[in-house]
């Protein structure tokens, strides 16, 4: 996985949000996923089917954050999306 | 209750050609509920009980006795189980829960089979506080209102339960014979609700591992994974259903009075419940009511 992969929300997912978080279910087992406000933004920016930098870009102007602590948890997030099949990478 | 239903003479339970899109098993794993395909329409099996055919808009139900079983067996399978499937397929909004009238409002408890919906229910049906269901918890938009709509106005329990709470004097309904739960009619020594309420106050139950009752309250989005967790929904392989399945839970999770209740399984403590969710629905109401003044 990369900064420069394209994230793909799978058909599989369907998402709400409610509140400031929101809620992943997964058609295929399904489970239930949920996302913190955080979690539930960086998902909202993979639906646009940006970049992970890009996402990553966004999140820096709107979060006091390092760039290399919001690397990680974007890429751990995705990794952990992507092992459940709710998103695909290219 | 918008779902024609007959009974028809017993029928043994044949082999099916294709196998079942879903199933429901117990913890045990016990099989329970077998759902299937049967034209533009569904097979509901319960194994050995009973087969229910279900129409495609889940407007017409069809039961067949397994043979040897009896009709309250299958009719109360009917009201209990596949009547609030079918409902789903009307695309109405069902959950595993039960719910009583406190001050005009609609104060509703879930949880999955076991936890003490009924026997709360009961508790306080056995009070005077009127019950308006005690499985099956049917709810319907009113403009910007969840009302709960009134069910069957009878209530199951397990035997252990009809000890504590019921008098000997209350009627009861036809025994079934695939659980030692019995059916109670509502009448003088429980009190029935049988108008539509406004839902104030959603308890999920824990898991009794606490020693005196406690209500927490949950975010949204617990609420709404609770929510779709103990509802009832026929074709869950069916897209567009589903995804306004989704739409009307979550518009049900913004609502602002998701609790988590726990509290001891004891009989003797039930009394000390009823006293904290009372105290805890009538409190929002006045909190409410001041809001408005």
């Amino acid at each position: 996985m990369k900064l420069s992969d394209k994230v793909y929300i799978s058909s599989q997912a369907m998402a709400r949000t409610v509140g400031d978080e929101t809620v992943i279910l997964d058609l295929a087992s399904g489970t239930y996923f949920g996302l913190d406000p955080v979690g539930a933004r960086m998902w909202q920016l993979m639906t646009d089917g940006q970049t992970l930098a890009a996402i990553c870009d966004t999140l820096l102007d709107e979060y006091e954050v390092t760039r290399e602590t919001l690397e990680g948890d974007i890429l751990r997030l995705t990794e952990e999306l992507r092992a459940k099949g709710l998103v695909s990478l290219a | 209750m918008t779902v024609r239903y007959t009974e028809q003479p017993e029928r043994p339970l044949a082999p099916v050609g294709e196998a079942a899109f879903h199933q429901w098993v117990f913890p045990d794993g016990t099989l329970w509920t077998q759902f299937f395909r049967q034209g533009a329409g569904y097979l509901l099996r319960f194994p050995e009980l009973a087969d229910f055919e279900v129409s495609a808009d889940g407007c017409t139900v069809q039961g067949f006795p397994a043979p040897g079983v009896s009709s309250p067996t299958v009719e109360h399978l009917y009201l209990n189980q596949v009547m609030p499937l079918a409902l789903s397929r009307q695309g109405k909004l069902v959950l595993h829960g039960s719910a009583v009238d406190i001050g005009g409002q609609g104060v509703a408890f879930l949880g999955e089979s076991g936890r003490g919906k009924s026997t709360l229910a009961a508790s306080f049906a056995t009070e005077g506080t009127r019950f308006l269901t005690d499985d099956g918890l049917l709810l319907e938009w009113l403009d910007d209102r969840c009302m709960i709509l009134p069910s069957h106005p009878s209530i199951r329990l397990w035997e252990d339960s009809q000890d504590a709470l019921v008098s000997e004097r209350t009627a009861m309904a036809p025994a079934v014979s695939f659980t030692s739960k019995s059916r109670f009619l509502a009448g003088p020594g429980i009190a029935f609700c049988d108008e539509a309420r406004p839902l104030r106050r959603l308890f999920f139950l824990g898991e009794g591992e606490v020693e005196t009752p406690t209500i927490e309250p949950l975010r949204p989005a617990e609420a709404l994974i609770e929510l779709v967790k103990h509802s009832f929904l026929l074709d869950i392989e069916a897209r567009d259903m589903l995804a306004r399945h989704f739409d009307a839970l979550t518009r049900m999770a913004g609502l602002p009075f998701y609790f988590r209740l726990d509290y001891p399984r004891r009989y003797n403590a039930l009394a000390a419940v009823r006293e904290a969710v009372i105290r805890h629905a009538l409190e929002q109401k006045e909190s409410i009511e001041h809001e408005v003044v």
